[in-house]
């Protein structure tokens, strides 16, 4: 159970006034905090719901937990502490609201066998009319901010490999070129113009899977730097690259039939000139 | 002057491969120009928001904005507020979630402000008035969504059910009159907002007694200043935390934007090198296709250095073309990306993830022209050492 936003106060062990710390319940207390305020296991702090710090409750820290890491609050550090429930009850009560006593955010559930997110919710409504069900797996994938993420890293991809394309277009025009005299002799001693383009083609189909294959190979050498940096940056256990082997297939799917196609988009203009024509400067 | 037109006649010559390069160059450009806009985007339109609801202050119970506990003994606090001679209006605000019912009698749920407007309010009016008592009835503002949904007009009457805060129970419904229809500045394209007076969002919330409010909104006075303003509520109340819009969007730059920030600024390193290496091999593979050429206009009397500068003015050429036509090509693509990540819940609707700034074209044009320097060295030193005799010899032989 997390306590957020709560004012953090710490003494050292054993100078709470009146109050042995084996007394005071146990906390557990998230990493960022014991590191921002500079506490240590053992320690006694003092936690208060309100935002002037008024009527604390003292609580021994009997351990550091790493937080889940969650993308939503990216940069936010987990300032966060886990305490039992009824002693997070009696620190949150409100003297004017007996019902304070008997209230909790949410409840976890898990239901049994298949679940049917859908009928429990019924059944709940049915029974315990204004309780909300959620489900943590989202049924509108479309708000998801991850999968809008996801749709706008596609979206640079698709520049992306446009400019490449056009780039490896202009790269094999010049190397094409840099060739006419040889298509043209070979031309000329009896090579037809199919077994010139298989030629074209085998060539780009190679220099193709190069260098989708070097890609990857980039893309995995790479990735443990950007992961690296990142969580350094935001102080989380998150990933934000992973090279899987259906990524690592997808590219080179893309970047063989680019390539292939560049090679021969590129040859065309040589293969269907006639030979003599070729040969002249 | 000569030298650019060598260049660009050479470019010419070959009009394929100029073409592809210059598209080239214009889609990396493009791509390179919406990252700058994205780097801030997020950050000036917060700024014009915030700026636009006329208030340039926020003051909360923690340092964490829009995250803590409510502020608590409002009523003083807004008193001793209004009387410093910094601060103009101060609004105190609430919010929550209320259920209106349509004409099927569905609830349809909405997003429930409780104000208390001073001279100055959070919105904008666009139909009907204020929150002043209307026929008797408390008033109510919804925003065109909800007037939309409900069919409610200035006059109409509504029924609201509040549900502001977790285990309040079943609250009776709350019986409003419309008095007027507005825009909210924060509000989602899809949201469903109304507002009412601070003392109706309690009763209806069943928060009755509690002087409380999620936040309070100050305007400075002018001639003082927003900076001013924070400083005299600090003193006067060290117990809350007063933020200027500037200090506001520093924070959601430092957490909520960051992300946006570090992705472009590693697309941007990206499509540079990226750009510099595709330059470089087009130049350098053009120059090994003309050191036969190359060689003869030195063998004629061309200088070291006006042969090199043609190479430049070539690379500036192919750069400068296709950042040219890389900047509509980047608003219309940032137009397409802009409409992905506004598909993000949460994001209100005026808020835009690429703004247009003209320091981002300045800044642009600076990394192009740098680019375009930097892939010209190599062929440029490979044309500066070319010999001029057995490179004519060799070429002659071949």
């Amino acid at each position: 159970m997390n306590v957020l936003p709560a004012a953090v106060a710490a003494q050292p062990p054993g100078s709470g006034g009146g109050t042995s710390p084996g007394e005071a319940p146990p906390i557990l207390l998230s990493r960022q905090l014991m590191e921002k305020e500079g506490l240590e296991v053992g320690e006694i702090v003092s936690l208060s719901s309100a935002p002037s710090g008024s009527h604390p409750g003292r609580f021994r820290i009997v351990g550091v937990y790493e937080p889940v890491a969650d993308p939503a609050r990216l940069g936010d550090p987990s300032l966060a502490a886990r305490l039992h429930l009824p002693d997070l009850i009696d620190l949150t009560r409100d003297a004017a609201d007996p019902q304070s006593l008997e209230r909790v955010g949410a409840v976890n559930v898990k239901l049994a066998g298949e679940p049917d997110v859908s009928a429990f919710d019924r059944e709940l409504a049915a029974r315990m009319p204004g309780l909300e069900v959620h489900p943590t797996v989202p049924l509108d994938r479309e708000a998801d901010p991850f999968v809008v993420l996801e749709r706008f890293h596609l979206a640079i991809a698709v520049v992306t490999v446009f400019a490449s394309s056009m780039f490896l277009l202009a790269l094999m025009v010049m190397l094409v070129d840099e060739r006419r005299q040889t298509v043209a002799i070979l031309r000329m001693i009896g090579l037809r113009r199919g077994r010139i383009l298989v030629q074209v083609l085998s060539e780009g189909l190679l220099i193709a899977l190069a260098g989708a294959v070097f890609g990857v190979f980039l893309a995995a050498v790479l990735e443990d730097g950007f992961n690296r940096f990142f969580r350094w940056r935001y102080d989380t256990s998150l990933v934000f690259v992973r090279v899987t082997p259906q990524i690592a297939a997808r590219s080179v799917l893309l970047a063989v039939p680019l390539g292939l196609a560049a090679s021969l988009a590129s040859s065309w203009s040589l293969l269907r000139r006639e030979a003599l024509s070729l040969a002249r400067r | 002057m000569r030298a650019w037109t060598f260049a660009a006649r050479s470019l010419v010559r070959q009009p394929g491969r100029t073409a592809l390069g210059v598209m080239g160059v214009a889609a990396v450009g493009a791509l390179l120009f919406d990252m700058l806009l994205l780097s801030r985007g997020l950050v000036v339109s917060l700024r014009e928001l915030l700026d636009s609801a006329g208030f340039d202050v926020r003051v909360m119970s923690t340092d964490m904005p829009f995250a803590g506990p409510n502020v608590t003994g409002v009523t003083p606090a807004v008193a001793a507020m209004r009387r410093l001679p910094e601060v103009e209006d101060v609004v105190p605000i609430l919010f929550g979630e209320a259920a209106a019912f349509g004409r099927d009698g569905g609830p349809v749920e909405l997003t429930l402000f409780g104000a208390e407007t001073g001279r100055r309010s959070p919105w904008t009016m666009l139909e009907g008035e204020g929150l002043s008592p209307f026929a008797g009835a408390p008033p109510l503002i919804v925003n065109r969504n909800l007037a939309r949904a409900l069919e409610l007009a200035p006059g109409t009457a509504i029924e609201l059910r509040g549900a502001c805060r977790d285990g309040a129970g079943s609250l009776p419904a709350s019986r409003f009159r419309v008095s007027g229809i507005a825009e909210f500045p924060f509000d989602e394209a899809s949201a469903l907002t109304a507002a009412t007076t601070l003392v109706d969002f309690r009763r209806t919330c069943g928060l009755e007694g509690r002087d409380e409010a999620n936040l309070l909104l100050v305007a400075s006075r002018e001639g003082h200043g927003p900076a001013a303003a924070v400083e005299a509520i600090r003193a006067l109340r060290p117990d809350l935390h007063a933020f200027s819009n500037e200090e506001l969007v520093a924070r959601f730059q430092q957490v909520g934007f960051s992300y946006f920030s570090q992705i472009s600024t590693v697309l941007s390193t990206v499509t540079l090198v990226f750009g510099f290496l595709l330059i470089t091999v087009l130049l350098t593979v053009s120059v090994n296709q003309r050191y036969a050429e190359i060689a003869t206009l030195r063998a004629l009397g061309f200088a070291r250095r006006r042969i090199v500068l043609d190479v430049l003015c070539q690379s500036a050429l192919l750069v400068g073309t296709g950042g040219v036509l890389s900047l509509p090509l980047g608003l219309a693509l940032s137009t397409w990306l802009d409409a992905i990540l506004r598909a993000m819940p949460d994001i209100p609707a005026r808020v835009s993830f690429f703004v247009f700034e003209p320091r981002a074209v300045a800044v642009h044009m600076s990394l192009l022209t740098l680019t375009a320097v930097l892939a010209a060295l190599y062929p440029m030193r490979l044309v500066a050492r070319l010999p001029i005799a057995a490179t004519l010899r060799s070429e002659s032989v071949t």
